[in-house]
C-alpha cells in the first residue's frame, strides 16, 4: 500500500482520485453524506486537513474536544472533495478551491479566475448532526439541506416550542397530532423543512423568523405529468406560503423529505428553475451517495438508506 | 445628553400630581425641588432595570448547563454553544427560549441565532433593561 505521507499536497489526491461525476441536471439534487463514525483512520484524517486552507485550519484547531473538531474537519473535507468532483475538464485538487459567505454568512464557492479551475455554476448547502454530515449540491439553482437525527430529545415542550417560534397554521397542525410520538416526529421533520428553506435563501432563522411562513404538504395535482412507479412518496406536494404574501413564494420553491441511513430525517430546498417550462409540478430527481471521500463512495439511491417521505421525489 | 434626555422625555410618561401650596416656600424653589425629584426618579429607575453582568453571567451558565445534551464541565463564560459545546441550530434556539423564560422577556426572533455563545448571551440580557 502506498504511504501517502511521501507525498506533496498536489500529489495526494492524485494518489486517491476522487471518482469524478457528471454535474447535476435542472431540477436535480446530488446529495452526499458521509459518517463520522466510519471514518478512524488518523492517516486518513490527516490526509483531509492537508485539504484545508490555513483558516479553515485554524478554526478547527480553535475547537475543544476531539470528537468536535473531527466533525467540522469531516465537513470542510466533505464540501472540498465533494465540490472537486465535478470538474469535468480538469482534474482539480480540492486543496485549492476558495470559500466565501454571503452577508448572512450563507457559505458559497469562489471561483478564480484560473487556468485550472472552469467556473461552474455549482451550489452547495452543508449540514450535520453527531453522527452524520452532508452535503447537498445543485446546478444553476439554489439549495438548503437540513439534516437532524430522529431520535434527538427537545428541551421544551413540542407545542411550547412551536407556540413561540412556528406560525399558527403548523402550531394547529401539530396540536392536532395526539401521539406524543409521532407529534415530535413531525416536529422535527417540520423544523428540517423550515431551515432547508431558510438555508436555500442563503438568509438563516435570524434573517428569516420561522413565524412569518407556513410549510404544508398539499396533494399533488397530477397535471401533465404521468405518475409512474418511480414515485416512492405519497405524490403529496410539500409547498411553502408567506405569512405577508401567500401568492409569492409557492411557486419558486421545491422541497424534499427524507429517511436518511434510518437515523436521520433530511430535508432538501431547492429553487425551482425558471426556465424548466411547464405548470405540472416536475418531481426532483434524487441521487444520493454514501461516501468516504478518497477511499469509498456508494451510490445509495432507491437502497433502504434513502426513503422518501414527502415531496415529490424522483431516485 | 440633552438630546437624548429629550427624547426619553417625550417616551416615558410621568404621573404630575398638583402640588401642595406651601406659603413658606418660594416658586422658584419648588420648581427646583420637583425638578430635581422627577430626575433623580428617572436615573433611577434607567439604572435599576439593567441586571448586573456578573449576575447574569451565573444564571446564563446554569441555563445552558441545565441542558442534557452539554458537557457542563465545558460551560465556562467564554464557551461558544457550536465550537465548544458542540450545539446544533435547534439547540441554539431551544438555549433562547429558555433565556427568555429565565429572564422575562422576549428575545427578537431576528436576534436568536446571533447569540451563538455565552458572552454574546450575557451581553444582549445585560443590555436589555426588560430583563428580570
Amino acid at each position: 500500500m502506498m504511504n501517502i505521507r511521501c507525498f506533496q499536497n498536489n500529489f495526494s489526491a492524485a494518489s486517491f482520485p476522487l471518482v469524478p461525476v457528471q454535474l447535476p441536471s435542472r431540477m436535480e439534487t446530488h446529495l452526499w453524506y458521509v459518517l463520522p463514525n466510519e471514518v478512524k483512520s488518523m492517516s486518513l484524517l490527516s490526509q483531509y486537513s492537508e485539504l484545508l486552507s490555513p483558516c479553515e485550519k485554524e478554526d478547527i484547531n480553535c475547537i475543544r474536544g476531539d470528537d468536535l473538531r473531527k466533525r467540522a474537519l469531516l465537513a470542510r473535507a466533505l464540501v472540498r472533495t465533494t465540490i472537486a468532483r465535478y470538474q469535468i475538464n480538469n482534474q482539480v485538487n480540492p486543496s485549492s478551491l476558495k470559500f466565501r459567505k454571503n452577508a448572512h454568512g450563507k457559505p458559497e464557492v469562489e471561483w478564480q479566475d484560473d487556468d485550472n479551475l472552469c467556473p461552474v455554476p455549482l451550489h452547495f448547502n452543508l449540514s450535520h448532526t453527531s453522527s452524520m454530515i452532508a452535503c447537498g449540491v445543485t446546478m444553476n439553482v439554489a439549495i438548503g439541506i437540513d439534516i437532524e437525527e430522529k431520535q434527538r430529545q427537545l428541551k421544551n415542550n413540542v407545542l411550547a416550542f412551536s407556540r413561540r417560534y412556528f406560525s399558527p397554521y403548523e402550531v394547529k397542525i401539530l396540536t392536532a397530532i395526539s401521539d406524543p410520538e409521532i407529534q415530535h416526529q413531525e416536529f422535527i421533520k417540520l423544523w428540517t423543512l423550515k431551515e432547508a428553506y431558510v438555508k436555500a435563501l442563503g438568509r438563516g432563522f435570524s434573517g428569516l423568523p420561522f413565524k412569518t411562513f407556513t410549510i404544508r404538504s398539499k396533494p399533488a395535482t397530477t397535471g401533465s405529468f404521468n405518475l409512474s412507479e418511480d414515485f416512492v412518496s405519497k405524490a403529496s406536494e410539500i409547498i411553502v406560503e408567506s405569512s405577508d404574501d401567500p401568492e409569492n413564494l409557492t411557486n419558486e420553491w421545491q422541497f424534499a423529505l427524507l429517511e436518511l441511513a434510518g437515523s436521520h430525517y433530511a430535508a432538501i430546498c431547492m429553487e425551482k428553475d425558471k426556465t424548466v417550462g411547464g405548470e405540472a409540478n416536475t418531481p426532483m430527481k434524487l441521487t444520493v451517495w454514501k461516501t468516504i471521500p478518497f477511499i469509498e463512495d456508494e451510490c445509495v439511491s432507491g437502497t433502504d438508506a434513502v426513503v422518501a417521505i414527502g415531496g415529490l421525489i424522483k431516485q | 445628553m440633552a438630546v437624548a434626555r429629550g427624547a426619553l422625555l417625550k417616551y416615558l410618561r410621568v404621573n404630575v400630581s398638583p402640588l401642595p401650596q406651601n406659603p413658606s416656600a418660594s416658586s422658584n424653589g419648588l420648581f427646583q425641588l420637583t425638578f430635581n425629584a422627577i430626575r433623580r426618579r428617572f436615573s433611577e429607575e434607567v439604572r435599576g432595570s439593567f441586571l448586573d453582568k456578573s449576575e447574569v453571567t451565573d444564571r446564563v451558565i446554569s441555563v445552558v448547563k441545565n441542558f442534557q445534551k452539554v458537557d457542563p464541565s465545558k460551560v465556562s463564560p467564554n464557551a461558544h454553544f457550536q465550537n465548544d459545546l458542540g450545539l446544533d441550530s435547534l439547540d441554539a434556539v431551544e438555549i433562547v427560549m429558555a433565556l427568555e423564560e429565565e429572564f422575562g422577556f422576549e428575545i427578537p426572533d431576528n436576534e436568536a441565532d446571533k447569540i451563538n455563545s455565552i458572552n454574546l448571551a450575557v451581553d444582549f440580557i445585560a443590555s436589555h433593561p426588560q430583563a428580570k
